[in-house]
């Protein structure tokens, strides 16, 4: 809960910008300074697609501290629209009625809190639409 | 005036939990009838314990940018006012600035004056715009406001943001005029590190919510010569169903010109978001032409009236993003014990 | 001469909780026992190589020094990283030191000690170290919540049932019953797997091997060495010892059903040892998550793809059985001292080489195999041992 790692990873956490490579046109996420598939440097930020789909999920009941005031909650695999896949929280929903396949769309939240007096760190989780 | 400004954007945001009055009344061997009757509120709307006032401005700002479909660099202020922001010092409008991706050239500031610190944010934001010194701005209204448990603020403390784009391009609502009132009134405070709020009980009505409402809602009739029929809908501030209601008659409005701003029966009081909110419930009715007055109140005591006509651009953004009455129905009701755990009266 | 690299002697602690012990002292008891197994004077010793996933790295992470003194050597010490397979990356490198005739005898010491975490959180935090911290542990993963999506992708596609994944831990707690170095000498009925809560659904509290504290040492030697000397009654030989690699994060793999890493280092591992999977009847395989055993056994060629749960109910992998798999207790019965299990697979392959293994002893052993994983295969490790030629 750094202050330099969080206002570094903003724009990524926030917005959930990425990379397009300009050569073999490839998305990835989280951004690289080349891209991973073809070893281009000619790589431009771009931005995830809002909206995926359900893959796997899990409860989770137990985590490191700075997560552990959101448990239970869901953590799952999401493949966006763009093909693009990342790991997130599913809110908004109870375990109990997730279904793999449903489609969902980002939402901004409270990614963890350092204690009482540290710092919030926030980005983007998923819900079902 | 020679250019029209007023809004052309608007978004709100409601968590999905609620308790109701008699999940609550239950805890403390209330007759949760008797409290349903006096305040006219069923439930009221509880954040997760991963949602904050930054978390649902920044939700209610894309709202409305979904709606405006303009670019976010061009939003030249954000403004947003609370009474529960996340940090003491750090300011919220930074965090919903980089969120909607208006980082850059643009002036931020949070704002605070109990619950009307956002409609505070939309005359600033108006100020800026008659002045030309930028092009849009945003004006968000946010709160997850918290209340002693068993005081009777914990039946209706409730938690919404709205958002409010305030421009001169496509404007879906022009303003007319507005006005402001303010005394020293110390009807509703809380200390800096107190967790909970303290307020003067019946104190908090005549001198301080009726006052200051009829006050300026009554200047700014007489500044642009107006009257109460002149207006297809009206909203004020909520922290009740009540008292919108009572004042509502107190200056001449009819129940029907005020009832559709009421949220406040299935959410809460959401504090600075409560007239915004509202104001956002009678929009998303609208008809071309149509006057709606607003008339914000926020403890300590002041309240900020606004008089607006709507423009036939409101038929284009129909639809573009989720309504009050969506926020209002997508919901799941929980115990006191969650509730509890929720807003961090549980310690863990 | 080739310049093939033997195992000369092993030592190793118990696993379990030791609340009176430090790094030092567990350090100590390993590489003693192993230099005493060796018949080795100290001074014999190069170097100290140390696989260690955590070691004291909240407070002490060069714990080099710390090893040394601990165990009066004057040898120079290496601490490699390689998640919970850092025993094995630690072997793999001491392997390659003597592998390129630069030493002749060096030790190779796997140790964590992990029951001095006892808050809330810490684990889950140290574990998540081996998986993307920042895009999956910070986007509220955890270590055993990845492996429940290779669980659900191995159910989904192969229709693996939670049965035959509770068979795996059953299995390797018979076998812990058996080996006296073990943190969990008991049986559990499989009922209590499948009626345990769920910790990050399919995956019960139960499941998942334990982190504990234990240190393992093996000393190696190079075949000039032990020529020269010719004291010593019973080597094994290090066949192969090889590594393949995948993505950090779950997200960016194509399929979640198989772990490339094991295939890869498997298939190097094979081709070195001019062995093919047929020609094994002996595995210690990663199972710290019962799909991990059956992800391995798999990967690993020693069952059909997508077999590994109806083989494992079938009693295949069972002590004796047609490949015994993990006859130690695994990671599971055995414990999960994060760099030591590395060492400790090895050991127990040596030990049943050895014709060492007592009750837990596999008749007809030729040759045995390890597979050391990081993280959810990031990394993984895959060592065959051979009898040396007599």
């Amino acid at each position: 809960m750094e202050p330099p790692k969080i206002w570094r990873e903003r724009k990524e956490r926030y917005l959930g910008i990425g990379i397009m490579c300009e050569d073999c046109k490839k998305k990835n996420f989280p951004k690289t300074r080349i891209c991973p598939d073809c070893g281009s440097e000619n790589v431009k930020p771009y931005k995830i697609a809002e909206r995926g789909t359900l893959k796997y999920f899990t409860q989770i009941m137990n985590t490191g501290d700075e997560l552990v005031f959101n448990t239970p909650y869901v953590v799952g695999l999401v493949e966006l629209e763009d093909g693009i896949k990342v790991t997130a929280q599913i809110v908004d929903c109870d375990f109990k009625d997730l279904k793999k396949g449903i489609k969902l769309e980002q939402t901004f939240r409270v990614i963890a809190r350092n204690g009482k007096e540290g710092l919030i760190k926030y980005g983007f989780k998923f819900r079902p639409i | 005036m020679s250019e029209k400004i007023g809004i052309v954007a608007y978004g709100v945001y409601i968590p999905r939990n609620r308790i109701t009055v008699d999940e609550i009344a239950s805890v403390w061997g209330e007759d949760a009838n008797e409290i349903k009757m006096q305040l006219q509120v069923f439930e009221k709307s509880v954040p997760f314990p991963d949602e904050d006032v930054a978390t649902m401005a920044v939700e209610a700002a894309r709202n409305a940018i979904k709606q405006w479909r303009g670019e976010s660099e061009k939003i030249g202020a954000i403004y947003v006012g609370s009474e529960s922001h996340p940090y003491a010092v750090k300011p919220t409008a930074t965090i919903v600035a980089a969120a909607i991706g208006a980082e850059g050239q643009t002036t931020a500031a949070d704002l605070e004056f109990a619950c009307k610190a956002g409609t505070a944010g939309m005359q600033m934001c108006f100020g800026l715009m008659q002045s030309n010194m930028i092009k849009v701005g945003l004006a968000i209204g946010s709160d997850s406001s918290q209340a002693k448990p068993k005081d009777p603020l914990e039946y209706t403390a409730g938690a919404g943001s709205a958002a409010f784009l305030i421009g001169k391009q496509n404007v879906i609502a022009e303003l007319e005029g507005m006005y402001s009132y303010t005394s020293d009134t110390p009807d509703f405070w809380r200390r800096e590190g107190a967790t909970f709020p303290s307020h003067g009980q019946r104190f908090t009505g005549m001198p301080a919510y009726f006052d200051h409402i009829i006050k300026a809602t009554k200047g700014l009739l007489e500044k642009i010569n107006r009257k109460p029929e002149d207006y297809d809908y009206v909203t004020f501030h909520q922290p009740n169903t009540k008292f919108p209601l009572r004042v509502a008659k107190m200056l001449g409005f009819s129940k029907e010109q005020v009832e559709k701003s009421l949220a406040c029966k299935y959410i809460g009081n959401t504090y600075s978001a409560s007239s915004m909110i509202g104001f956002a419930k009678i929009l998303d009715d609208a008809q071309p032409g149509d006057r709606v007055l607003v008339t914000s109140y926020g403890s300590g005591a002041g309240s900020d009236s606004f008089s607006f006509r709507i423009t036939e651009n409101i038929e284009k953004i129909r639809d573009r993003s989720k309504t009050v009455q969506y926020y209002i129905e997508n919901k799941r009701n929980i115990s006191y014990g969650l509730y509890s755990r929720y807003k961090g009266i549980l310690k863990v | 001469m080739s310049n093939e690299v033997y195992i000369i002697g092993t030592g190793q602690t118990k696993f379990g909780e030791f609340f009176d012990l430090n790094i030092g002292d567990l350090a100590s008891e390993a590489v003693s026992k192993a230099i005493k197994n060796a018949g080795i004077g100290k001074n014999e010793i190069r170097t100290l190589f140390i696989g260690s996933t955590v070691s004291n790295s909240l407070s002490q992470s060069s714990i080099g020094g710390i090893c040394t003194r601990s165990c009066s050597l004057s040898s120079n010490a290496y601490r490699i990283e390689s998640g919970n397979a850092s025993g094995a990356a630690a072997f793999h490198h001491a392997f390659l030191s003597i592998k390129s005739g630069l030493y002749d005898v060096v030790v190779v010491l796997g140790i964590d000690k992990l029951s001095d975490y006892v808050q809330n959180g810490t684990i889950e935090k140290i574990l998540a170290s081996s998986i993307d911290y920042q895009w999956e542990y910070e986007m509220g993963a955890t270590l055993t919540g990845l492996y429940s999506f290779l669980t659900q992708a191995h159910m989904e596609k192969y229709g693996t049932t939670l049965e035959q994944l509770a068979y795996i831990p059953t299995k390797n707690h018979q076998n812990g019953v058996l080996n006296p170095k073990a943190q969990y000498r008991y049986a559990i009925p499989i009922e209590k797997f499948l009626n345990a809560k769920r910790i990050a659904d399919p995956i019960g509290r139960f499941d998942i091997a334990t982190p504990c504290d234990g240190a393992a040492a093996i000393i190696l030697a190079s075949e000039r060495y032990i020529e020269n000397k010719k004291t010593h009654s019973y080597k094994v030989k290090i066949l192969s010892s090889s590594v393949g690699s995948d993505t950090l994060a779950l997200q960016h793999r194509e399929k979640l059903t198989e772990l490339k890493a094991t295939k890869i280092a498997a298939n190097d591992a094979y081709h070195k040892a001019k062995l093919t999977a047929s020609d094994i009847n002996l595995a210690e395989v990663h199972d710290s998550h019962p799909i991990g055993e059956i992800l391995a056994i798999e990967d690993l060629g020693l069952v059909p793809k997508g077999e590994g749960g109806k083989a494992s109910v079938e009693g295949l992998t069972a002590l004796n059985g047609k490949i015994t798999v993990n006859p130690s207790g695994g990671l599971k019965a055995r414990g999960d001292p994060f760099g030591a299990t590395g060492i400790a697979q090895l050991i127990e392959i040596v030990e049943q080489i050895r014709g060492n293994a007592g009750k837990r002893q596999v008749n007809d052993v030729q040759y045995g195999l390890t597979q050391n994983v990081m993280g959810t295969g990031v990394m993984s490790y895959v060592s065959i041992l051979g009898r040396g030629e007599n």
